[in-house]
């Protein structure tokens, strides 16, 4: 049962990948444990080889899909401010600018947040992040630019109104 | 030469290699609004990756680690909860086995373990279906064939103890080689409720001595045993009734 344990070890990754999709810390614990649940019940479709780590994060991508359909269903609303009590106890600049960019990402369309999440949050080279998005490599490049742009958009708008 | 802000990302992100790369790097030393550009990107990705890299260090909360071995945990759950009831009833039905000192080398549950034992050989073979993991071949056949008492004389399935469940079916426990279970009646098929692995050196002795159920398996009957065992005359019965209710 060794794809167990190195599912297991993938958890931090996952988590910090779903963090920076759901933005809420629950939400994101929540979209970990469908897709760890889905992830066991179709562990028999995984090619030993292939990068356990892509596949995983397809189907946290997957259930993040699915999960934003229904929570688009629940007319649940963004409720950023929340957030900030969770933060750890760094300078306040610094957690400052960690909210600022995790709120613009939370702002971002789930397209640009999900080749944010997967190359700029994980780190991922993008010949991986266009297999878990299952799009071609230019259309990842093309897509990542836009949301960087946008991101970037975000980020001066909320300086200008911090000042 | 000019390039495009997809290259200078690309490059920013550690993407290009050769010659593309390489000429990126002139324009960098030449162009400042290159540089520029280049630096912007690297900003970006070094703010959005420090913004979630406390995640990192942070405990993974345990309903997610025991999301990855669901079938254990909650099987440890049900071991506590029932040792706070007392007195367990141990009664004799399940100690017709001879060895109990199995080695128990790891539990295999559902899916895990079909799969695992899948590989073992062809003894014996379960096959996944819509939530669980379904009796086939021998097995199956043991299942709807074989009386605890009068096992044939070359089967590699030794059947253990059989007992309707609270749901009224009928479920049974059984061995192979390496490997002890308890399945239950679902339609026309048996259902693999549980799967525990027994070390090799083990295998020997169940010939003659009968089967000694690992703990996982025991828990399993714990949890679904309605009144007694069925003896000979009841398990005999049952079968001629094709295992229905």
């Amino acid at each position: 049962m060794t794809l167990d344990t190195d599912i297991a070890d993938l958890l931090p990754r996952m988590r910090r990948f779903a963090r920076a999709l759901t933005y809420h810390r629950e939400d994101a614990d929540d979209l970990v444990q469908v897709a760890v649940e889905r992830a066991l019940v179709r562990q028999r479709q995984w090619e030993p080889g292939t990068r356990l780590d892509s596949w995983i994060f397809r189907i946290v991508k997957n259930a993040w899909v699915d999960e934003v359909r229904s929570r688009m269903r629940r007319d649940r609303i963004f409720a950023p401010a929340e957030e900030g009590a969770t933060v750890g106890d760094d300078s306040a600049a610094t957690d400052q600018q960690r909210l600022a960019i995790r709120k613009a990402i939370g702002m971002l369309s789930e397209e640009h947040r999900l080749v944010v999440a997967l190359v700029l949050v994980d780190g991922m080279p993008y010949k991986e992040a266009a297999e878990v998005l299952e799009i071609p490599i230019g259309t990842l490049t093309s897509r990542l630019a836009r949301a960087r742009e946008a991101l970037q958009g975000l980020l001066s708008d909320q300086a200008k109104v911090g000042k | 030469m000019t390039f495009s802000d997809e290259v200078l990302m690309a490059y920013a992100d550690g993407e290009l290699a050769g010659p593309e790369r390489s000429a990126v790097e002139r324009a960098m030393h030449e162009d400042p609004a290159v540089a520029e550009a280049i630096a912007r990107h690297r900003q970006l990705r070094g703010d959005v990756f420090a913004a979630f890299a406390d995640v990192l260090d942070e405990p993974v909360p345990v309903p997610l680690r025991q999301a990855v071995q669901p079938k254990v945990a909650g099987l440890e759950a049900a071991r506590v909860a029932r040792s706070g009831q007392g007195t367990r009833a141990q009664g004799d039905w399940w100690r017709w086995g001879g060895m109990a000192a199995s080695l128990v080398v790891g539990i295999l549950v559902g899916i895990g373990g079909w799969q695992a034992y899948r590989q073992d050989g062809g003894t014996a073979s379960l096959v996944a279906a819509a939530g669980g993991v379904l009796a086939q071949g021998k097995l199956a056949d043991a299942l709807s064939r074989e009386l605890a008492g009068s096992p044939a004389a070359d089967a590699s399935v030794r059947i253990g103890v059989t007992f309707q469940a609270r749901d009224g079916n009928y479920c049974r426990s059984f061995a192979l080689a390496g490997a002890a279970g308890l399945a239950c009646r679902e339609g026309d098929a048996w259902r693999v409720a549980v799967l525990q692995q027994q070390a090799p050196a083990a295998q020997p002795a169940y010939r003659q001595a009968g089967v000694a159920m690992p703990p996982a398996v025991l828990e399993a009957i714990d949890e679904r045993i309605a009144g007694t065992a069925l003896d000979a005359a009841g398990e005999r019965a049952a079968r001629e009734r094709g295992w229905r209710r």
